[in-house]
């Protein structure tokens, strides 16, 4: 059984004028110590599907169906009380900007001794001394000295060290972050994703990376989901799908990287953006941007198919498969 | 996109500030009280059954007559009529006019100088910030009622109580606009200094463009929101500095009564049982402040931009 | 050669910390002193612009790149040195000498949903500067000039009743490329254009201003941190660090054979694709404030590399015999 096992999550805003909706039956599995990416653009609803794992989507966000089990208990029928057991504890959360965790009028100490306290009973010293040794693991240089500083007096690698650290103050299971390194330049960035990396292989922690960037994915996780307009379009193992991948729009997105082009020559380009939620296209949402697509794909979405280790939601990619088929049918 | 060009009524009707007045009850009732009440006082010469102005209309024998319903009273005068024969109902609308034209015309004078010395002061900074900002703490370290009798005494005595009867209406103006106006500064100031930092100004000044007109063309109109809760706040607060000053005999004569003066000299008859001169003017007035204030409020929750999802 | 299109001359930049004169004075050991700080942005930039290429200038945040854009595009007046456009000084120009220069360099702004202004319809935000650069055309031809550079962007005509918020991050810097465009410049500062932008539409922008770049043979100083980028769009590349340049090349170069320990650093950063694991160089310790700077070589304190020549000396550039530019005593005494 797999630890985290989202089943046909449907997410939902309630605004003026209906409801809209965010996640459509989202269905994916995290496996005890796996890395799993989730890509996607800005409006993909990537961040959403995260803060819904923990039902922490703040209203008029709610969860409109599906489930949400982890150990097989079910997370979006859990009371208020029994959430807060999991949250923080079993499932941490990193987010982008690290200032949305720490609270600038606590030092680093006061604020690392709670969150051992609001879930392990302990006395000060030893969740003191928990804490110490978390900063230890996250390579903070005179960690004793970090205990006692106010957040801002950390520079941003830092502070994002400082949030991993406290992440995994009570050993967690599994970690959420939540585009932990957009924030930061290229060079601490590169540290804290290997830093990231080190930690879920030394204790087996599953995390799950949510993302814009390709070649962060490609260089930290196992699996991987890409996103577009709510739903997920593709999902398999990362190598395979960044070697070959079968939805247009994966392929597009890597191909549009500037790495991807000759240099001095134009980059291939997806037309259009994303369609806002208040007006999802019928059928497949990317038909509006897709050169591939037919009639059926303006009028019903497409059910995922198997392609290789890779589940595709596309025509264009099942006809292909169908048709490989027959040629080996009539072959043989 | 395809999108066929949206009038500015549709754009209206279409927008967030609309839909929420729609659902907002108090802010609709506040504002067809507030309407009425303005339209009524600005059509008062035509609404009001005798001119409380021409005295010939006024006859001293129909003094201190209780509203209708009362013993004694007259059906001529609905609401009753004051020491001097006057119609109530008459007086309390082109009071109200009066404290119209008072609030209106000094919330105006204080936008005029708030907006240039916020704008001049936010935009440019440093010295003429600081000269600025610290007049504006000068003149807020004053209040305004003591400015108000002071300058009040003065032009009484130099210029006899005729002559001030003539011109009071100018010098509430004047003194409750020049003593309210670092509200507005400082409100337009803080947004200036918000909105000058954004792209849009750098990209204005890439241009060529002049001081003046990254001022006044592309800063001014982003910080409007703001400005209009104040203004809103500040007409309900120059009505009640009016109210003051009259009660206190500095402001409008009883000639040409606002809602302050008809107050003040209807205080002189509580005693006498005749409440009615006094009591009518007062609660006219205290919903003309509550109305507007209730709106300002509801303003300023619509264009709170942090609350404002649109 | 030819004389460059741009040339910067030891910009400085300083920004003042301390405040006001009573704000500076400070007890320190029982003593009245003035203690004035600032943050040091630029400290000797040296850079030139050839006519028809795209300099792109990278760095990570602070070390002054964003500076250079807006000192060169006088939103901020330089502390020392001299900017020369076309062989004439612009630095120290007055308001009406600097106006022509102001229609041949224009600026593409970071963030699209400040940079226009949320009260101007489209139509208005493109006629503005047309109708100011140019008072005396009549409206047809404004009207005319608006429509031709909507085109050119591929922006609909009938976007031009709209609001800049009606649009996406992607279409709004389409129109702030097109109110640049609109004035006909010959020489664009593009400050992280794309960085604001999601990836698909990143991609659209690039292929604009590369579009832009060949019909119109506009000249580009582009700034930004992301060097993947940088290896697509630029012809010349510079890495700055801390307000100094430390490497200046060729960006094939710059990729194929990065000098400065720096430049290997931020190279060997960058998430690929192809890689399973991350596999950058790793730096010591984190950029230094620019309120302090250090001593000597500015990157002393993280370079792997650095001996006492470095922590006293400031490194000048010096040009390898690849035709680079750099700023380094190991590359310079053949230790690196």
């Amino acid at each position: 059984m797999a630890l985290l096992e989202v089943k046909n999550l449907d997410v939902r805003f309630a605004v003026r004028g209906g409801d809209l909706t965010a996640l459509r039956g989202i269905s994916f599995e995290l496996d005890k110590g796996e890395r799993l990416g989730l890509v996607g653009e800005s409006g993909a609803g990537k961040s959403v599907a995260a803060f819904s794992i923990l039902n922490l989507i703040a209203r008029p966000g709610y969860i409109a169906g599906g489930q949400i089990l982890f150990e097989g208990k079910d997370l979006a029928a859990m009371s208020e009380r029994e959430l807060r057991k999991i949250r923080g504890n079993r499932i941490a959360m990193i987010f982008q900007d690290p200032m949305m965790t720490l609270n600038p009028v606590l030092t680093i100490g006061t604020q690392m001794v709670e969150a051992i306290q609001a879930h392990r009973k302990t006395n000060n010293k030893e969740a003191r001394s928990i804490a110490l040794s978390k900063l230890q693991k996250v390579q903070i240089p005179s960690p004793e000295k970090r205990l006692d500083q106010y957040p801002h007096e950390l520079s941003g690698g830092m502070r994002q060290r400082v949030i991993i650290a406290i992440a995994l103050l009570l050993d967690p299971e599994i970690i959420i972050a939540d585009e932990p390194t957009t924030a930061l330049d290229v060079t601490i960035q590169a540290e804290i994703m290997a830093l990231l990396l080190e930690l879920c292989e030394q204790d087996n922690v599953a995390l799950m990376l949510i993302t814009h960037d390709l070649g962060v994915v490609s260089q930290v996780t196992q699996r991987m989901l890409v996103m577009y307009s709510g739903r997920i379009i593709e999902q398999g193992p990362t190598r395979e799908i960044i070697n070959d991948a079968q939805h247009p729009y994966t392929q597009g997105l890597i191909n549009a990287l500037p790495q991807m082009g000759e240099p001095g020559q134009k980059l291939f380009q997806i037309p259009g953006s994303m369609p806002s939620l208040k007006n999802v296209p019928s059928g497949c949402p990317f038909h509006p941007r897709c050169s591939f697509a037919t009639d059926q794909c303006r009028q019903v979405m497409p059910e995922y198919v198997r392609s290789g280790n890779v589940d595709v939601a596309c025509y264009e990619v099942s006809n292909l498969i169908e048709q490989e088929k027959r040629m080996q049918e009539a072959g043989s | 996109m395809t999108t066929a060009t949206v009038s500015r009524w549709d754009r209206f009707r279409e927008s967030f500030f609309w839909y929420s007045f729609k659902r907002d009850k108090v802010a609709i009732a506040s504002f067809i009280v507030l309407l009425s009440m303005v339209l009524s006082a600005i059509f008062a010469p035509l609404l009001a059954p005798t001119d409380p102005y021409d005295l010939a209309q006024i006859n001293i024998m129909n003094s201190e007559l209780p509203p209708v319903g009362m013993n004694g009273a007259d059906e001529a005068f609905p609401l009753g009529t004051d020491a001097q024969g006057r119609d109530m109902l008459s007086t309390i609308l082109y009071g109200t006019r009066v404290s119209l034209m008072i609030g209106f015309g000094a919330v105006l004078l204080q936008a005029v100088l708030g907006i240039l010395f916020g704008l001049l002061a936010g935009y440019l900074g440093g010295k003429v910030d600081s000269v600025l900002m610290r007049i504006a703490d000068v003149q807020l370290s004053f209040s305004t009622l003591m400015v108000a009798i002071i300058v009040g005494a003065v032009f009484k005595a130099s210029f006899g109580n005729l002559m001030f009867g003539e011109i009071a209406i100018y010098m509430l103006i004047f003194i409750i606009g020049v003593a309210e106006w670092p509200q507005i500064a400082r409100t337009v100031r803080a947004s200036v200094l918000a909105e000058k930092k954004k792209e849009y100004v750098d990209a204005a000044k890439v241009m060529g463009f002049g001081t003046g007109r990254i001022m006044f063309r592309h800063i001014l109109p982003n910080t409007l929101s703001p400005i209009f809760v104040i203004a809103t706040v500040q007409i309900a607060n120059a009505i009640i500095s009016e109210a003051a000053l009259s009660f206190l005999g500095l402001g409008m004569p009883e000639t040409q009564p606002s809602l302050g003066s008809l107050i003040k000299s209807g205080f002189d008859y509580i005693q006498s049982g005749s409440w009615w001169i006094t009591l009518i003017p007062g609660l006219v007035l205290v919903v003309l402040v509550l109305v507007i204030n209730l709106l300002g409020d509801w303003l300023r929750d619509v264009m709170n931009p942090r609350l404002y999802k649109g | 050669m030819t004389s460059p299109l741009m040339s910067i001359r030891g910009l400085e930049k300083k920004f003042d910390l301390s405040g006001s004169l009573l704000e500076q004075l400070q007890f320190e050991g029982g003593r009245l002193r003035r203690k004035q700080e600032a943050v040091h942005a630029l400290n000797g930039v040296d850079l030139e612009v050839h006519k028809g290429e795209a300099l792109c200038v990278v760095g990570e945040s602070g070390c002054g790149k964003s500076t250079v854009a807006r000192t060169v595009m006088g939103l901020l007046s330089p502390t020392a040195g001299e900017i020369h456009y076309d062989g004439e000084r612009i630095d120290h120009l007055s308001g009406k000498q600097v106006l022509p220069y102001r229609r041949k360099m224009q600026m593409i702004f970071q963030n699209p949903y400040a940079s226009l202004n949320p009260r101007m319809t489209i139509q208005q935000t493109l006629e503005e500067p047309i109708r100011f650069h140019h008072p005396d055309w009549k409206t047809d031809r404004v009207k005319a000039k608006v429509q031709d550079v909507m085109q050119s962007v591929g922006i609909d005509a009938d976007w031009g009743s709209r609001f800049g918020h009606e649009f996406s991050g992607g279409q709004r810097q389409r129109i702030a490329i097109a109110r640049a465009l609109a004035v006909d410049p010959e020489f664009i500062v593009a400050d992280e254009p794309i960085s604001a932008l999601d990836v698909s539409i990143q991609a659209q922008v690039l292929n604009l201003m590369m579009e832009a770049q060949e019909q119109r043979g506009l000249t580009y100083l582009f700034i930004t941190h992301d060097l993947a980028v940088v290896e697509h769009f630029g012809t010349r590349v510079a890495v700055m660090y801390l307000g100094r340049v430390c490497e200046l090349a060729d960006t094939r170069t710059l990729f194929s054979n990065p000098r400065h320990p720096y430049t290997q650093a931020l190279l060997s950063a960058i998430p690929k694709l192809e890689d399973d694991r991350p596999n950058h160089i790793r730096l010591q310790g984190e950029v230094p404030t620019p309120v302090n700077l250090p001593s000597g070589c500015v990157f002393h304190g993280r370079c792997p590399y650095a001996n006492e020549r470095c922590r006293t000396e400031v490194p000048a550039l010096i040009t390898t015999d690849g035709g680079t530019q750099v700023a380094c005593h190991a590359v310079e005494e053949n230790r690196l």
